[in-house]
């Protein structure tokens, strides 16, 4: 058997999760945090050099305690039960902002993702990344030397996350290649209209508005009531409160009348135990449930800086994005990310973009002189499936399940003869630049 | 190198949710891929949400390897042995898998809510009876080398077994043991793909050898490097000792395996792979190049430092005085 005959592995690092699998499978094998725990502890404190010791024995302890806080560490739900434990570990999270920061913890966490959880020889399997639309070629030659060098792998292909994205709306519902991606992550929000299978550079808008910031307005908003939370935990809890809890709402007026007329019926109650002391604690969660997804629509509520909603970035978005594919692009708006999970997130969104829409076509329309046509109405969709979580990785797999997949990858011996510069160009977005 | 558990952790992530999930039904079906070419295939059904057909295709063995019946030697006693009533052996396996086996879960140890009142298992153990389905690798493959292992902690020669034992170790590759009443002699012939990579690996054996002699680790088998074959080899065909990176040897006493080290020992010799190495020395070179480069930055002169501040200032101040002075 040789790599051609193997599924390809597909991981997608994102800020928040990393999604890691086999080609051809539906689901990825695991879902972990991208977090990695280092043991710390040898480095920061290291002995201080004993008077009349022989240097060379102190240079060779601390040498192999480097080594060995080297081979310390851990990564996932592990890492975060570790550092919860003990002191002697402290996080790192290798991506900030959907960008790889650091490269030596982004190299220890694929390494556990490759070994560990997936278990299986680098060697073996071609490797499909992925990489936001605004990555750095700097950064993908970066990634292409520690895949080739460190991991050995015979091919590598860094896909554009939104085009998988795109790639996952496509067996599902049988859409073309073209539409708008809005994808909001844990660390970053990129809208990227994607026509023909290539995506419109000029046109991508990312907003500051992300996962994270719902999670720290949720814990903000607890705070503020006095709920009592541990603040060395408050950020789990509200993430997790989040991610269980949380909604879209249609109209928010309306929201917060039913929240104060049936209270028992909206709000909802968790339990926690203290990690320091084992007391137990709950919490209620009521208003957050629908203010926290309400950051996209209405970001004043949350940041002053920032005042667009979502909504009417996309149209911006779409409106400066070639005449002839806006309609398809206003046709077909593919939602992907962890974010945007929230119930009813698509419906939202479609609702107010189409009233965007519809009030331009109405304005542009009375300006018309009687007897001239008129434009047809504008189909707006919002496409939601049940994979959204993993949209991303999902169409990563479908890709590398081809056989014309193996053909795109650069090769080790591409890479031997010219270099990691072969990581540079990507083949979606050849033409467009 | 790594050290790998035993179990794996797909296998463990699907059954653990599965049990926890209660009744409610999904269909499962996936494939995936272990290192060595060990493949599995998961299938669940709508129909019986509690059982489990589990495929898993071995890697292919070497000619001189001894199969029975496209199993390693005592594989099937393993199985029944390490599971009983829990999984049944389905024959013949699947299309291009060698074993394919049909687990129950409701068979499992039932959880503490049940009815039974006499028997009363805690999610522990139930965990530690999915630990062990999830680690069938070590189970199948590992039979042959535990059943050798055994007889050495009793200090006795299995009966009809050669004098020297191939085990499928990777694709069309395989270790050697060499059982005798005292000890067992395993021999790895180490083989790699890229010229490099042998290099690396022939430097890092020697150092691991070299590791082995410090004083803290006197109780552990003892372990040997050579370029060339072991004299335990005599005998074997030509073509499965090309190894290009040397022979590595260990020798494991009956210390070595007494109860509640056997299963770890098999699993460790089972599974003697120098993977990753060359990512730490990536990390520890990366790291050592940072310090150097540190040392460099300190090493600047001040006045060098100075200078580039001067001379980057892109005007130069005048005061009234020298106007005046211009002037005259």
């Amino acid at each position: 058997m040789d790599a051609l005959s193997r599924p390809a592995v597909v991981i997608d690092n994102g800020t928040g999760y990393t999604k890691m699998g086999f080609a051809g499978n539906v689901e990825p094998c695991f879902i972990t945090p991208t977090v990695v725990a280092v043991n710390d502890s040898f480095s920061s404190s290291a002995p201080p050099a004993a008077r009349g010791a022989p240097a060379k024995g102190n240079w060779l302890a601390q040498h192999s305690a480097g080594v060995m806080a080297d081979l310390d560490f851990y990564i996932g739900e592990e890492a975060l039960a570790r550092s919860r434990a003990s002191s002697t570990y402290s996080l790192s999270y290798p991506i900030r902002n959907g960008q790889v920061e650091n490269w030596d913890a982004m190299e220890r966490f694929w390494q556990q993702c490759i070994f560990n959880y997936l278990r299986c020889d680098p060697e073996d399997h071609y490797f499909l990344l992925t990489e936001s639309p605004l990555t750095a070629p700097e950064t993908r030659e970066y990634t292409g030397e520690i895949m080739f060098e460190t991991f050995n792998v015979p091919g590598l292909y860094i896909a554009v996350q939104p085009v998988l994205a795109l790639a996952a709306g496509y067996t599902t519902t049988k859409c073309e290649m073209t539409g708008v991606v809005v994808d909001v992550g844990d660390g970053a929000t990129h809208i990227v209209p994607v026509a023909d299978g290539y995506v419109i550079g000029s046109s991508i808008r990312s907003i500051p508005i992300t996962g994270k910031d719902v999670t720290q307005f949720i814990q903000q908003l607890l705070k503020e009531r006095g709920e009592n939370i541990p603040p060395e935990e408050s950020f789990d809890v509200a993430r997790r409160l989040k991610e269980m809890y949380c909604y879209t709402s249609s109209d928010i007026v309306k929201e917060f009348n039913k929240h104060d007329r049936e209270p028992s019926k909206y709000i909802k109650h968790w339990g926690g135990i203290k990690p320091k002391t084992g007391a137990k604690y709950t919490v209620d969660i009521g208003y957050e449930r629908f203010l926290g997804p309400e950051i996209f629509f209405n970001p004043e509520i949350y940041n002053n800086d920032f005042t667009t909603p979502l909504q009417v970035v996309i149209d911006r978005c779409i409106q400066s994005s070639p005449i002839d594919t806006r309609r398809a692009l206003y046709k077909n708006i593919v939602l992907s990310g962890g974010s945007t999970m929230f119930k009813d997130f698509h419906r939202r969104l479609q609702r107010d973009l189409k009233k965007i829409v519809d009030a331009r076509l109405r304005a542009s329309n009375n300006r018309l002189i009687s007897g001239d046509p008129k434009a047809q109405p504008i189909e707006v969709n919002v496409v939601s499936h049940p994979i959204q979580r993993y949209a991303v990785w999902f169409g990563g797999s479908v890709l590398a399940s081809t056989a014309e997949f193996y053909e795109a990858c650069h090769t080790k011996a591409e890479y031997e003869e010219y270099g990691a510069s072969i990581c540079r160009s990507n083949p979606v977005f050849k033409g467009m630049y | 190198m790594i050290l790998l558990q035993s179990p794996s952790r797909f296998l463990l992530q699907i059954l653990q949710e599965r049990v926890l999930s209660g009744e409610k039904g999904m269909d499962i079906d996936c494939h995936t891929v272990e290192f060595d070419d060990v493949r599995y295939h998961i299938q669940f059904s709508m129909r019986n949400p509690k059982v489990m057909v589990l495929s898993v295709a071995l890697p292919l063995p070497p000619p001189e390897a001894i199969l029975h019946d496209g199993l390693p030697l005592g594989a099937v006693d393993a199985i029944k042995a390490t599971y009983g009533s829990v999984v049944q052996i389905l024959d013949p396996p699947k299309d291009g898998f060698d074993l394919t086996m049909k687990i129950n879960l409701t068979k499992l140890p039932p959880d503490e809510a049940s009815n039974d009142l006499f028997v009363y298992y805690t999610p522990e153990q139930r965990n530690a009876i999915l630990t062990q389905i999830a680690s069938i690798r070590e189970v199948v493959l590992g039979a042959p080398l535990k059943l050798l292992l055994k007889h050495l902690a009793s200090k006795t020669v299995a009966p009809n077994v050669d004098k020297l034992v191939a085990l499928v170790h990777r694709p069309n590759e395989s270790f050697f043991l060499a059982p005798q009443a005292d000890k067992v002699t395993i021999v790895y012939p180490m083989r790699f793909q890229d010229s490099i990579d042998i290099v690396l690996a022939t430097s890092f054996l020697q150092e691991f050898v070299e590791a082995r002699r410090t004083a803290a680790l006197n109780n552990v088998p003892s372990c040997m490097w050579s370029p060339a074959p072991p004299l335990e080899l005599k005998g074997v065909p030509a073509d499965a000792l090309n190894a290009n990176a040397g022979f590595v040897t260990f020798v494991v006493y009956p210390r070595h395996v007494e109860s509640k080290r056997l299963d770890r020992t098999v699993w460790n010799l089972l599974t003697f792979h120098a993977y990753c190495s060359e990512g730490f020395m990536h990390t520890r070179m990366r790291r050592r190049v940072e310090s150097l480069i540190q040392a460099l930055d300190r090493a600047k002169s001040d006045a060098e430092k100075l200078k580039k501040l001067v001379h980057g200032a892109s005007f130069k101040r005048m005061s009234l005085k020298n106007e005046g002075d211009s002037r005259i």
